[in-house]
């Protein structure tokens, strides 16, 4: 997929790195070939392929003899562009990693930060504005908070430059912020590929299942969205709002339903407890006098906006609404035990 | 005391004699420097040669140095020549073997990095190997300098002029202030050669040292 950020995740010596060197040939197959929309690399001259890959790793790399102008702007000026060329790409690629270009083209790798260093590494990758970037725990050297302040302006970078890129980290935290799909390598073999969501609620094996820890699901509630945790809703648990208390409690009762939905009156829909209804006096009344309000709520709407909305507006739940039906019941307190891990639902 | 050490220096023409010695010491410094980084780049480049070359090049260096001046006679008589020979032969060793441990020490993820740019084999070599072997390059004609300095000084003895030729004489004629001008200028000039190479390597070390 174009523009798509692929995680290679894995263990020690899953192969994560490897695959990645043998994009651009730094290591070759012994069997099988690797294709770059659909030409064999091992067919295309190996300096011109790596030219038009990036490549930035975890060590950076930047030439201690050369000031960061020399080390952004070594292959242009191999392949022969004018000193302005040079230098006005140079800059831009400067602005693009944040980095002042006067404060910083003439300085030494040594006088720059780590940070600072990574993001200079970042801007000679992207140097000969290549297709495809590979990178290698690029983060993994810098300490938690400056990890974390990269992450975020590569995560910007990333929508501005739309490259696809294959990005190996051993950081499952790394692979859920940046991800577009995440690839789990155990043994040189690819266990799985699929979005954040996809590896946490279908896990292809237990090796998947601990790595992505989908037990304790709570701790990916940023990546998950209202469909992944409401309960879809049978159209016989749906009531209009004139049927009277008594009927709904029977048809509750047939259906084994403990919440149904009203639908009109003086709300568009609203939920009734079954608890609640057996509490009333009167049962000859519409059911529509007990029910309370319900919080309408997209399918892909991110759960923790979702719960925290539902608790402003003090309704007892949301409502997963398609095409003006209601679809799904999303209910804090079920999403509650499905998110705490050792409780699942029943 | 200062007119004794003028009369000697005019007597014994010693401007002329130091801009004879330099201009020995400086042809067989710079063949030297050429001769050493050749064979440090070749010996990089066939790895296997170079266990025996370095043998060889140790073997030479252990000859005492007026030895070696005499051997010399044979093949290349008495003179400048034998002694510029003497100095290159001598100053091959500490160039070629510093050249050769500064190509092959270069950091693996820099010359990953520079593969992985797409550079070519003779763009790494010249562009991130070379450079980056710089300060252990001046390192070892830093210390040839100081080897030729004093073979220059010994081949006085045999003809080839210099400031070794007035210290010959004052050896000869039992002068010892002619031996103590000549002497003491040749330390100075020695020290001053030594200081200069030392900044020059220093200055190389924090532009390409790694870091």
């Amino acid at each position: 997929m174009g523009g798509e950020l692929l995680i290679l995740i894995g263990g020690s010596g899953s192969g994560k790195t490897t695959t990645l060197r043998m994009i651009n040939r730094l290591v070759d197959p012994d069997d099988g070939s690797v294709l770059i929309n659909g030409t064999d690399c091992k067919t295309v001259n190996e300096i011109a392929l790596r030219k038009n890959i990036g490549y930035v790793i975890q060590q950076i790399g930047l030439f201690p003899h050369m000031t960061v102008r020399e080390n952004i702007g070594l292959v242009p000026t191999i392949e022969g562009w004018s000193r302005d060329q040079v230098d006005e790409r140079v800059r831009s690629l400067l602005t693009l990693v944040h980095l002042p270009p006067e404060l910083y083209m003439d300085r030494y790798p040594k006088e720059l930060s780590g940070g600072q260093q990574q993001r200079i590494g970042l801007a000679r990758a992207l140097v000969m504005d290549p297709p495809l970037l590979l990178m290698d725990e690029p983060f993994g050297a810098l300490d938690p908070l400056l990890r974390q302040k990269l992450q975020d302006e590569f995560i910007g970078i990333k929508q501005n430059i739309g490259k696809t890129i294959v990005f190996v980290t051993h950081d499952i935290n790394e692979a859920f912020r940046l991800g577009d799909r995440i690839a789990i390598m155990h043994e040189g073999r690819i266990v799985q590929v699929g979005t954040p969501r996809d590896l946490i609620l279908h896990p292809a094996d237990s090796m998947v299942s601990d790595l992505v820890g989908s037990d304790s699901v709570f701790r990916h509630l940023e990546t998950l969205s209202v469909s992944d945790l409401s309960r879809p809703l049978a159209e016989s648990s749906i009531y209009p709002h004139d049927a009277l208390v008594h009927e709904v409690i029977r048809g509750m009762k047939q259906s084994g339903h403990s919440i149904a939905v009203v639908e009109g009156g003086h709300i568009p829909f609203g939920v009734v407890r079954l608890l609640d209804l057996a509490l009333m006096t009167a049962t000859d009344v519409p059911v529509s006098d007990a029910a309370t309000a319900v919080l309408p709520l997209d399918g892909s709407d991110p759960v923790l906006p979702a719960l925290q909305r539902i608790r402003e507006e003090g309704c007892f739940a949301g409502l997963q609404m398609m095409a003006s039906r209601p679809v799904a019941l999303f209910v804090p307190d079920e999403v509650m035990e499905r998110i705490i891990p050792g409780k699942k639902p029943a | 005391m200062i007119e004794e050490i003028t009369a000697v220096w005019i007597h014994y023409n010693l401007t002329n004699r130091t801009i004879e010695h330099l201009v020995i010491f400086s042809t067989a410094l710079i063949l030297a420097v050429i001769c050493g980084i050749t064979t440090g780049l070749l010996l990089y480049q066939r790895r296997r040669l170079a266990p025996p070359a370095f043998l060889t090049l140790n073997t030479v260096q252990t000859f005492p140095d007026i030895a070696l001046l005499v051997l010399l006679i044979p093949i290349a008589g008495i003179g400048t020549h034998p002694t510029i020979i003497a100095c290159v032969l001598y100053s091959i060793l500490p160039i070629a073997r510093n050249t050769y441990t500064g190509l092959a020490s270069a950091s693996p993820e820099l010359l990953e990095t520079g593969r992985a740019m797409g550079l070519s084999d003779p763009e790494i070599l010249s562009l991130i190997r070379f450079p980056l072997a710089f300060p252990l390059i001046a390192g070892g004609i830093r210390i040839a300098i100081v080897l030729t300095m004093g073979i220059v000084t010994l081949g006085g003895i045999f003809g080839a002029g210099g400031l070794g030729a007035p210290l010959q004489t004052g050896i000869n004629l039992i002068r010892p202030d002619i031996i103590f001008v000549a002497g003491i200028w040749v330390g100075i000039l020695a020290v001053v050669l030594d200081g200069a190479a030392g900044g020059i390597e220093s200055m190389l070390k924090r532009r390409f040292g790694s870091w």
